[in-house]
């Protein structure tokens, strides 16, 4: 096909500007354009472009309308053994109109951030609003929000992008080499960074600019038994932060690769685990993605209330169980936040504009559920005046929705060492890492595995075990926790890539948790000697 | 964005214009995409998306580097340029570094329709509008998810190559649960065409199997009969197609190594009556012509009468085992049989009918064993027939024993899983014997 038609509602699209000389991103200079830095765009112009989107949507008959502008630098370095495999940087920006006509909904986005592209695409947005006016049936009411003219940039000690690229690969290459000598057959690291700085502004008076950064190092390496046709790999455990390139240099993968690779080779040995009923106690670099599973994605409102049922599903915390649900012992305290130093989900002001500080909140409390992470929208449904600031949009052309806050299991108040948390398992498994997790769309059933496994035998960590999983019901297993060590074990985990809502959307978020003791939970062993 | 063939032509080749490098691939990617969401029998979220990106890979003798951006005026196109060669100068040089292709000859696309590419927003509410009323007259819950939209790309090398392929896709799901809570159903299909697309059908399919499957019965977990319906298909063989690769088989990490060394090309690991392949021509799931690296894709067949006939070489294990690389593919299919799932139904004694499978995860690469929970329709047959709703399972299975285990194929279909949806696949409905049901979860 050698010419193809556009769409008919995108009216006029930019095409015709592409290779003119004019740069596409209104608010950066031409010489800026040129260096392709990693520059500060400016909120006074923001402000104009703000003023065309919003005073466009009010005209057209909006209640309600905000804009976003949101520009991502990303750099990216895959290595295996002793190459280097691609380096990569990208640049992407461009903005998303929301408003809300007749109580509905309209949202439409460009990468050409242009006022006379922000006019059509606000009207757009209002189009997309009233064709869908003809199948809502009850409006979408949303609070009034505070309005707030800030900027929150998220502390950092080394910029990633400033550090140079021969020194990154210098890093990731020696960490290869370490594991490598260390006797295994295959490593590959990696380092991604992601640079995000958003505009925005909305009909109740806000006006924000805010920029961070994510930093997230990583390696696998895999042992290949010779002959055997048996294979073992090790991820690291470092986790994705909200912090600059002290994290990657704090992290050490070097020294982890050698001893990675050494459990790797463990694995090759191992027992294959006896099934069953078992105590667990899990480290954090596992039991952060349980978290995640059981205790973050069943508390967002939007799918309590089946707004996620069509995907991602819905959730057996119901609203009648608010405040009332013993989700789980009287140790499980989780807490949610955005403004937890190193997490992926901090930063000032969620998507909507609600401000992130004094908005921190128990999810449970005393293993008593106790709130639901909300988007604006959503707290008038339960009784409540005021979204908590959990509103994202991975992108500047996706619809925000309610996400993850950073969501953490605090430390219990005593001082307790792991080996306190073995001393009276007679029988159990001590689990680092996660790997394989999956839990039903409710999220009553899950099942996970980890990096590596070892027995716990009277008291005393034994030998390293294989083909293990754990399986659960999300209440039976957070009201069997019995024993949580202090906060000098705390860690923060996390991912860069939580997926919910259609069109799906990536949010980076993190979990940080003790390590934790689980009674009596069933223990698969997942080796098929059939296959 | 969606541009014309011409458009691409001259920012690729402007893009390459700028280059300083010995050798450079741009490739650009547009799209225009509307969507809508509904939930609770209401409208919800909307939108629309639009954008056009180039990506720049530079080389200078065996060192390479990239760079992209959106942001597509004169001098960040240059500035994209200038930063992969930057990247290309600071990386060492990589053995396995291959010069871009030059001129290759692919099939001719099939994938572009106009009548997807020009939905409005009014047409995908009018689409979605009867299916909230139909929930409304059955008394359900309904959520769904409706996207329309058109793609471009194109790939052009500073050693001559230069391809464009337009394409629209269309994606429909729709679940419904009962008022009590205790039945769910769902139905979905991605098309190329809108026209192809029965919004109303698929609708009405899933609040039938809501109200069908309200107040299921506990079974005991265990090994059972299933008829596998095609989206539960869809979800495991795409996610065992991603396992076909010969470079991990052949360095001894993968289900296709092996033992002793090697890979099991050209063994028979499946049954008599398993054909997988991908055609970019293949009438109602076409494909794209060409792949990643800008290599013309042509119909493969993976699995041929049981045997693994074909593993993904890229360009660089292919010479290096001196034989032609093999891309990956860009659709799957599955023959089936003439057989349809009614009367899979009836020749089952018994057995459990499951619509889809939800939150699909490798458990061990080695015997590429995955985990994942049936979803929003899961029956009990007995005796020829439907008699009774079952809650939903935790599955601990292989594809691999589950093309081994098939005592029937239903009619091949296009259709769209849980977490292969944006591929095209045609898979037909399967019934297989023994497939390993782990736990109940009380979901629905």
């Amino acid at each position: 096909m050698s010419r193809v038609n556009r769409r008919e509602f995108v009216r006029g699209t930019a095409g015709a500007a592409i290779l003119l000389g004019a740069p596409q991103l209104w608010l950066r200079s031409a010489e800026a354009a040129i260096r392709n830095e990693n520059i500060a765009l400016d909120k006074r112009e923001f402000k104009k472009l703000a003023d065309i989107a919003l005073s466009t949507a009010k005209k057209l008959g909006a209640s309600y309308g905000d804009l976003r502008v949101a520009r991502y630098m990303n750099e990216s370095i895959n290595t295996r053994e002793e190459r280097v495999e691609d380096v990569s940087s990208s640049v992407n920006s461009g903005f998303g109109a929301r408003v809300l006509v007749e109580g509905t909904w309209g949202f439409a986005s460009s990468n050409v951030v242009t006022p006379e592209q922000i006019e059509k695409t606000t009207r757009l947005a209002v189009e997309i609003a009233k064709a869908n006016r003809a199948i809502r049936k009850k409006p979408v009411e949303i609070e009034k929000l505070p309005g707030y003219d800030d900027e929150w940039t998220m502390p950092m000690k080394r910029d990633p992008f400033t550090v140079s690229v021969e020194d990154k690969i210098k890093l990731l290459l020696a960490v290869n080499d370490s594991a490598k000598k260390a006797g295994a057959n295959f490593c590959s690291s990696s380092m991604t960074f992601v640079r995000e700085e958003k505009f925005f502004a909305s009909t109740f008076g806000t006006l924000l600019r805010q920029v961070r950064v994510r930093s997230f190092p990583r390696f696998r390496v895999t042992v290949v038994g010779k002959g055997t046709g048996r294979f073992d790999t090790r991820r690291s455990l470092a986790a994705p932060r909200g912090r600059g390139y002290e994290y990657v240099e704090e992290c050490d993968l070097v020294a982890e690769a050698a001893r990675a690779s050494e459990e790797a080779k463990e694995k090759q040995k191992a027992k294959s685990v006896e099934p069953g009923k078992k105590d667990l106690v899990l480290h954090p670099t596992n039991l952060w993605l349980t978290i995640h599973e059981s205790v973050g994605h069943p508390t967002e409102l939007d799918r309590a209330l089946g707004f996620e049922a069509n995907f991602a599903g819905t959730s057996f915390v119901t609203p009648d169980k608010l405040g009332k649900l013993r989700y789980g012992s009287e140790l499980v305290n989780i807490v949610g936040d955005r403004t937890q130093k190193g997490g992926l989900s901090t930063i000032g002001y969620d998507d909507d504009g609600v401000k992130t500080k004094g908005a921190e909140f128990h999810i449970l409390r005393d293993g008593r559920f106790e709130n639901y992470q909300m988007s604006v929208g959503l707290a008038q449904k339960i009784g409540r005046k005021r979204s908590n600031g959990c509103a994202f949009a991975d992108s500047w052309d996706n619809f925000p929705l309610q996400r993850m806050p950073n969501i953490s299991l605090q430390p219990g108040k005593k001082k307790v060492s792991i080996e306190e948390l073995f001393s009276d398992i007679k029988d159990g498994i001590y689990i680092m890492g996660d790997s394989s997790f999956s839990i039903d769309q409710q999220r009553y059933n899950f099942q996970f595995t980890g990096q590596v496994f070892w027995e716990i035998k009277n008291g005393k960590l034994g030998q390293m075990l294989r083909d293990v999983a754990y399986q659960g019901n999300t209440v039976d297993f957070w009201n069997s926790c019995d024993a949580l060590c202090g906060k000098e074990e705390y860690h923060l985990g996390g991912a860069m890539n939580c997926g919910k809502g259609q069109p799906q959307q990536i949010a980076p978020v993190s979990h940080g948790a003790v390590p934790a003791r689980f009674r009596k939970v069933n223990i698969l062993n997942t080796e098929r000697s059939d296959i | 964005m969606i541009i014309s063939e011409a458009e691409a032509k001259r920012i690729t080749q402007r893009a390459l214009s700028f280059s300083k490098a010995e050798s450079a691939t741009v490739r650009l990617r547009g799209h225009e995409r509307g969507n809508i969401r509904f939930a609770l029998n209401n409208s919800t979220t909307n939108g629309f998306q639009d954008g056009l990106s180039l990506s720049v890979e530079s080389n200078f003798g065996k060192r390479s580097g990239s760079a992209s951006t959106n942001e597509l005026d004169d001098r960040s196109i240059e500035a994209t340029v200038r930063k992969a060669e930057e990247n290309a100068r600071l990386a060492p040089e990589n053995a396995e570094f291959l010069p871009p292709l030059g001129p290759q000859k692919y099939l001719e696309s099939r994938a572009f329709f106009e009548s997807t590419a020009g939905a409005r927003p009014e047409k995908l509410a009018a689409l979605c509008g009867p299916v909230i009323q139909e929930a409304d007259r059955e008394s359900v819950t309904a959520a769904g998810f409706l996207e329309a939209g058109a793609e471009c790309e194109a790939l052009a090398t500073s050693n001559g190559l230069f391809v464009f392929e337009p394409s629209t896709a269309v994606r429909f799901t729709v679940s419904a649960r009962t008022s009590d809570g205790t039945g769910s159903g769902w139905a979905g299909q991605h098309q190329h065409d809108i026209a192809r697309l029965n919004v109303s059908r698929l609708g009405k399919s899933a609040m039938q199997k809501t109200v069908q499957s309200r107040n299921p019965v506990a079974l005991d977990p265990g090994k059972y009969t299933v008829i596998l319906e095609p989206a539960a298909v869809c979800d495991l063989l795409g996610l065992m197609i991603g396992n076909f690769d010969a470079r991990s088989a052949d360095e001894g990490r993968s289900f296709f190594t092996k033992k002793g060394g090697g890979n099991k090309l050209g063994e028979k690991l499946f049954g008599e009556k398993i054909n997988l392949y991908s055609d970019p021509h293949h009438a109602l799931a076409p494909g794209s012509v060409f792949s990643g690296e800008g290599l013309p894709v042509a119909r493969r067949d993976w699995v041929k009468e049981g045997v693994v006939n074909e593993l993904i070489y890229s360009r660089f294990w292919a010479k290096k085992n001196g034989r032609e690389p093999v891309p990956n593919p860009t659709n799957l299919i599955m023959e089936g049989g003439t057989t349809p799932t009614d009367e899979l139904i009836r020749d089952t004694k018994r057995g459990v009918l499951v619509t889809r499978f939800w939150y699909i995860r490798e458990v061990d690469p080695r015997t590429m064993l995955f985990t994942g929970l049936t979803r929003d329709g899961t029956f009990l047959i007995e005796d020829g027939k439907i008699s009774k709703p079952v809650k939903n399972f935790r599955f601990n299975e292989s594809p691999v024993a589950m093309l081994s285990n098939i005592e029937a194929m239903g009619i091949s279909e296009r259709t769209t899983g849980s977490e292969v949806d944006d591929w095209p696949v045609c898979v037909p409905p399967l019934l297989v014997k023994d497939f390993n049901f782990a736990s109940l979860s009380d979901a629905v």
